[in-house]
């Protein structure tokens, strides 16, 4: 009995948490999308469908919301593919496995904003280490990444890439460790290679772990803005501007909170849009 | 015996049944007691608590901050009010004090570095005229951006962008300051190179979609006669007047970049700062806060520094950017109290606050320039020939001062709109990272300008 109030009790404050931290905020901001409001003490105006109409005619939109898709699409992908990849090789018999393991993680555990001023100092124009590597190889124009949009892509993803892969990396090695080694032995006295038993056997075995880890990679990464906006603020020409940064720069730079929440929720509804399609196309309960 | 054999033989004791004293009747005499207590004690709280002005001031450095903590402490000594300084970058004060009034607890008095913020607390009743402080003193130009008549701001300092340039490198190198664009060009360009008294680079402006390019790259465009709008708030930068003089500017932004570091899309203050303190250029745009920073780091540098106005192409006109800081007093239940403070932080303090950065808090009453307890500072005398052209700024008609937040006719949300599109500093990129046609620059830049300003 004390156990059910107990229980009663959690599940109301995780209730009430989320109802004022997260679906108040969330209703606040769909709310203010209906109205135009130079700040956030202005008195609104409803517009009704207005800023909708406005956004969706807005090339600005449209052109974030690819950079977006491909910023986020881009780092997922090479997330995955390293992390697996870093897994496989930290859950195989090399000498030195459990430090490093440890240091593997390191870059995870560092302050976003740390991360992004280790990076701008090491590409500095002048003497960052990195610029003057890239010089010596020949790439004279990634070295002043910050007036091309294309470089400053390049190393947004880059980044993320680095700072990210570690979360992927922990949750395979996580993973690797639950596959039973029978299946592996049987394999071998089957006569399957090694490239044969990753992909008939640990992918298959790693497919929950790799739909989590995807579906949250996803969300995280299409909805970033703290690496983008330390980096390069969505520039060079906004080169680097996807939905967080154009809705944070319309709410909070441009005076127009309407659009700014306008574009917010768009960007909410294509990410639950893409995450039902998601769970449709990769059921992740498989007792069904 | 029972418990209950146990409770009853004690009340018997004391003369009073066990049905007199059952759990209802003790909740309720306690709850007789807490209200009573409750009613009785909160009148006299309230009138006992001491009064709060809550100041969120926007000038962070350690000299500001403990200048203003001593402020409030003294008048607190002489008032019993408590003052409570809140602190928190300048850039970002809007939106904390919109939050603050979002959350019902207003601050009573706020910095505010930006006229069009200052413009929509106004619109929305949010602040209380300044009138009467403000008609006790003479203040400098083009700083009070009164609305419908009313000051809502206290204006504490001008931030004037001019060009900082380093003196000993000129006077070994046999230079004056430039009159024109050419000459400028022609300093940078003898200045630069290998070597001792020469340097890599010759300026650096910022072209990203920043305040920092807002404010350090357009005084060329000032000083060649450009306006941006007309008096009926029309857009007429590609107007016949203004688009040569625009394209002008742009040309001869275009034949600074070889002197200017790679990077300018991601340039900042801090490269600003940075390039001419370590030696690597000879010229850089700024306020009075990149001298009173390098004097910090380096005295003797900052000794070599000197400062003139973004000159003309044909030396007939100079300009400086525009940029200021000052306070509000917002619409609370302590603005009252708040103006009397502000009124006597005026009168005994701000002198002493300006003092915690010389240079950067130019002055904006024309009264502190001939007040002793001013002049007396030694950095004041140090950059005397700095300080003695900032006054000057304020007073010869010839001097242009002018920025994109400051256009139009009068103080109004549209200019500051324009400001905040970043519609110039992307004419800067259409032009210098694009390798555009001038005039087009001008024409995009023109009609974003005019695209902000109808919606």
């Amino acid at each position: 009995m004390r156990g059910d109030r107990s229980l009663y009790i959690l599940f109301f404050l995780g209730c009430a948490l989320t109802g004022v931290l997260i679906l108040y905020p969330a209703y606040y901001a769909v709310q203010l999308s209906f109205f135009d409001a130079d700040s956030f003490i202005s008195t609104p105006v409803w517009v009704g469908l207005e800023n909708y109409k406005t956004v969706l005619a807005d090339s600005e939109f449209w052109s974030a919301l690819i950079r977006g898709i491909i910023f986020a699409g881009t780092a997922i992908c090479l997330q995955i593919l390293l992390g697996i990849g870093f897994a496989l090789i930290l859950d195989s018999a090399i000498p030195g496995k459990i430090i490093l393991r440890g240091i593997t993680v390191l870059p995870y555990l560092l302050p976003t904003v740390v991360v992004a001023l280790i990076f701008q100092w090491m590409l500095d124009d002048h003497i960052g280490i990195l610029t003057v590597l890239l010089e010596n190889l020949g790439f004279e124009e990634a070295a002043t990444w910050a007036n091309s949009p294309f470089w400053s892509m390049v190393l947004v993803i880059f980044v993320s890439v680095w700072l990210w892969t570690p979360f992927v990396t922990v949750c395979f090695l996580a993973g690797l460790q639950s596959v039973p080694e029978e299946m592996y032995e049987a394999a071998r006295v089957d006569g399957a290679n090694a490239w044969q038993r990753f992909w008939h056997i640990t992918l298959p075995q790693l497919r929950p772990v790799l739909l989590v880890v995807v579906l949250l990679r996803a969300i995280w990464m299409f909805n970033k803005f703290d690496i983008v906006w330390l980096l390069t603020g969505g520039g060079p020409m906004h080169g680097t501007e996807h939905l967080p940064i154009l809705a944070y720069r319309k709410a909070f730079d441009a005076f127009d909170v309407g659009i700014g929440a306008t574009i917010s929720t768009i960007s909410f509804l294509i990410l639950t849009i893409a995450i039902l399609l998601f769970f449709w196309r990769f059921p992740i309960d498989e007792r069904k | 015996m029972s418990e209950k054999d146990k409770k009853g033989s004690k009340s018997e004791n004391i003369g009073i049944t066990e049905k007199e004293i059952s759990r209802r009747k003790i909740l309720q005499g306690m709850g007789a007691v807490a209200g009573t207590a409750a009613l009785s004690l909160h009148a006299p709280y309230i009138h006992a608590k001491q009064k709060e002005i809550r100041f969120l001031n926007g000038e962070p450095s350690v000299q500001s901050v403990r200048a203003m903590r001593f402020a409030a402490a003294q008048y607190e000594k002489e008032t019993g009010i408590k003052v409570q300084m809140d602190t928190v970058p300048a850039g970002k004060a809007f939106e904390k004090v919109q939050t603050s009034i979002k959350g019902g607890r207003p601050y009573d008095i706020a910095t505010l570095i930006f006229v069009g913020d200052v413009l929509l607390l106004a619109g929305e009743n949010k602040l209380v005229p300044l009138n009467d402080i403000i008609k006790k003193y003479d203040w400098g130009p083009n700083i009070l951006f009164p609305m419908d008549g009313n000051n809502y701001w206290y204006p504490y300092d001008y931030n004037l962008c001019w060009i900082n340039y380093r003196m000993d490198l000129y006077e070994k190198a046999g230079l004056k300051e430039p009159q024109t664009w050419d000459q400028l060009n022609e300093n940078m360009t003898a200045l630069m190179g290998d070597g001792e008294n020469k340097t890599k680079q010759g300026i650096v402006h910022p072209i990203a979609s920043s305040g920092a390019t807002n404010y350090t790259s357009f005084g060329y465009l000032w000083a060649n006669g450009v306006s941006l709008l007309d008096d009926d708030w029309n857009v007429v930068l590609d107007d016949e007047k203004n688009l040569g003089r625009t394209v002008e500017y742009l040309e001869h932004f275009q034949s600074m970049v070889p002197m200017m570091p790679p990077g300018l899309a991601k340039a900042g203050w801090g490269i600003l700062v940075g390039g001419i303190q370590n030696g690597q250029l000879s010229h850089c745009p700024g306020t009075g806060r990149l001298i009173d920073v390098i004097n910090v780091k380096n005295s003797e540098l900052a000794s070599n520094l000197g400062i003139f106005p973004f000159p003309s192409p044909d030396g007939s006109n100079v300009a400086l950017n525009h940029g200021y800081d000052g306070w509000v007093v917002l619409d609370t239940a302590m603005s009252d109290e708040a103006l009397r403070f502000m009124e006597w932080f005026s009168d005994e303090h701000l002198i002493n606050f300006l003092h915690t950065s010389p240079v950067h808090y130019q002055p904006t009453r024309m009264d502190i320039y001939e007040d002793a307890r001013w002049l007396s500072h030694p950095d004041i005398e140090k950059f005397s020939h700095i300080t003695s052209w900032q006054k000057r700024f304020l007073t010869d008609e010839n001097v242009i001062i002018k920025s994109i937040d400051t256009e139009g006719p009068y103080p109004d949300m549209r200019a500051g709109k324009i400001f905040r599109s970043y519609a110039l500093p992307e004419m800067l990129q259409n032009k210098v990272l694009k390798g555009m046609p001038a005039d087009e620059c001008v024409k995009i830049a023109a009609d974003k300008m005019r695209e902000v300003i109808a919606g």
